[in-house]
């Protein structure tokens, strides 16, 4: 049974005889966005809902325990109001049958500065939308909406993505524009299921070649970032420690070790390495390595500044069918894998 | 006078879908169709095939910027020639001779509805790339036709 309470400018009696005619213990589905409510809330959804603020009825600052009592809500629609602050979603919410019940929570319009801790026990949750809010950062304890296939982080002032975001298995959309990103965790590639991502409007320079590996993906939006569209080659390069270069030894020779063997701090150190790209090299690095911007081309369409890291200066990148001196600058196109995997996506918004 | 057409809303509502809907093909002179755009949703800067184009707001807002034609050699960023919030029920034309337009839906709360007229009716159109100029050739599909999903082809 659905329950829907629209912010459409009716009168309070009306709205109230509504509420008392349809209210019900099967409710699944709640919209409540009253933006255009004329007077204060009418008694009837004041039992469900406390508001905060004076009588002009201009938005929810709080929702209240009543909540807790439904026991199938699937849609929950508050977007538009004063939520955000401490005691915003009521005292409980982990252990009601909302954490259960509920798929879809749009909380869009807001004025969370952080994603309630609360909301991350909403483990059926399949929609979340906080798009027009004040968040900073997104917790890597959103891991735990492990049904999660939409996520909308639009509009808000987020930094950085945690990498535990790509432990999401079932994400299908995901929207983060107009947010201050600055760069993407190559992580991200993991998110075998990604139908669309949206970036646009952030602050990345460059993308991570392992995008290239999120095969599914259908839309891409990258408008109003400071992508680089010329690589200035980084002529700094701090040489390896001698922890590294016995480290790179013992991995690229394959020399064998037992955890008796080495001090622990050592034997995690070693499961670090990180394999040098190019193909010709099957080398490894820990910490020292060399960041290079290989140009491809996106579909024919877009040449799009991918970032990866090589084991030295000498190492080139697998995106140039010939090895390159350290002195040259050239931006090749795309080559082999490069362009194979970038034809897989089907459309590409970078307007 | 237009008869209102009811899109499947659920579908279009809850997840993110930039949708065109065709209502009618006014025997091969125009394009009427109606633009379904989720929150945050835009389109690439693109040219209009030397044709007219109205478009009307039905619901929501969109904001439209313009650009200049780039230069033929198209070596750098476009260059804005203006931009405007349009309102609900508020109208705006565009044909190649004025410019070229981006148009999205800058709301991350309300999802938006607009109406374009498109004289004579084109399929295919370039867009553009913001940051260099460069224009690419794409082939415009609908989600619906007459109130009817169309079947998805792939072009490719």
């Amino acid at each position: 049974m659905e329950l829907e309470l629209e912010s459409e400018p009716e009168p309070e009696a009306e709205l109230a005889a509504e509420l008392s005619a349809r209210r019900s213990a099967e409710a699944r589905r709640l919209v409540l966005s009253p933006r255009r409510l004329l007077g204060p809330l009418p008694a009837g959804l004041s039992q469900w809902f406390r508001a905060g603020g004076g009588t002009s009825g201009t938005g929810l600052a709080e929702m209240g325990t009543e909540l807790l009592s439904l026991p199938c809500l699937h849609t929950l629609l508050a977007k538009n109001n004063r939520l955000g602050g401490p005691g915003s979603l009521p005292k409980g919410l982990g252990q009601a049958p909302l954490a259960r019940s509920l798929r879809v929570l749009n909380l869009s319009g807001n004025r969370f500065a952080e994603v309630p801790p609360a909301l991350l026990r909403l483990r059926g949750l399949r929609s979340l939308s906080l798009g027009g809010n004040r968040l900073h950062g997104i917790p890597p304890d959103i891991q735990e909406l492990h049904s999660l296939e939409f996520l909308y982080l639009g509009g808000n002032f987020i930094t950085a993505i945690p990498p535990e975001l790509a432990k999401l298995p079932s994400l299908r959309y995901l929207v983060l524009c107009d947010n201050k990103i600055q760069s993407i965790p190559p992580q991200l590639a993991q998110l075998d299921s990604l139908r669309s991502l949206s970036l646009h409007n952030n602050l990345l320079t460059y993308l991570p070649r392992e995008i290239l590996n999120l095969v599914h993906l259908e839309e891409l939006s990258l408008r109003g970032n400071p992508l680089v569209v010329r690589f200035v080659r980084d002529l700094t390069y701090n040489p390896p420690s001698l922890q590294e270069l016995a480290g790179r030894t013992v991995k690229t020779r394959n020399v064998p070790y037992a955890p008796s063997d080495l001090p622990e701090s050592l034997v995690r150190y070693l499961s670090l390495a990180s394999n040098c790209p190019n193909p010709k090299c099957g080398g490894v690095y820990f910490d020292s390595c060399v960041r290079q911007i290989k140009f491809v081309d996106f579909c024919g369409k877009y040449r799009l500044p991918l970032m990866h890291y090589l084991c030295s200066p000498e190492c080139s990148s697998p995106f140039s069918s010939a090895s390159q001196s350290s002195t040259s600058q050239s931006e090749s196109d795309s080559e082999d894998e490069a362009s194979v995997a970038a034809h897989r996506m089907q459309k590409v918004l970078l307007g | 006078t237009i008869q209102t057409m009811e899109l499947s809303g659920t579908e279009w509502k809850e997840g993110r879908k930039y949708t065109r809907n065709l209502v009618d093909s006014g025997n091969g002179k125009f394009n009427l169709m109606i633009l379904c755009w989720g929150e945050g949703h835009g389109s690439s800067i693109h040219d209009h095939t030397d044709s007219h184009c109205f478009m009307k707001i039905l619901q929501g807002n969109l904001k439209e910027t313009l650009f200049e034609w780039p230069e033929k050699k198209m070596n750098g960023e476009m260059t804005k020639k203006s931009e405007r919030v349009l309102r609900e029920n508020q109208c705006a034309y565009i044909n190649d001779s004025i410019g070229l337009h981006r148009v999205e839906n800058i709301s991350h709360t309300e999802t938006a509805v607009s109406l374009h007229l498109y004289s004579p009716p084109f399929d295919t159109c370039n867009t553009f790339d913001q940051r260099t100029g460069h224009k690419h050739k794409v082939t415009m599909t609908f989600y619906s036709q007459f109130g009817e999903r169309t079947v998805c082809v792939s072009t490719g």
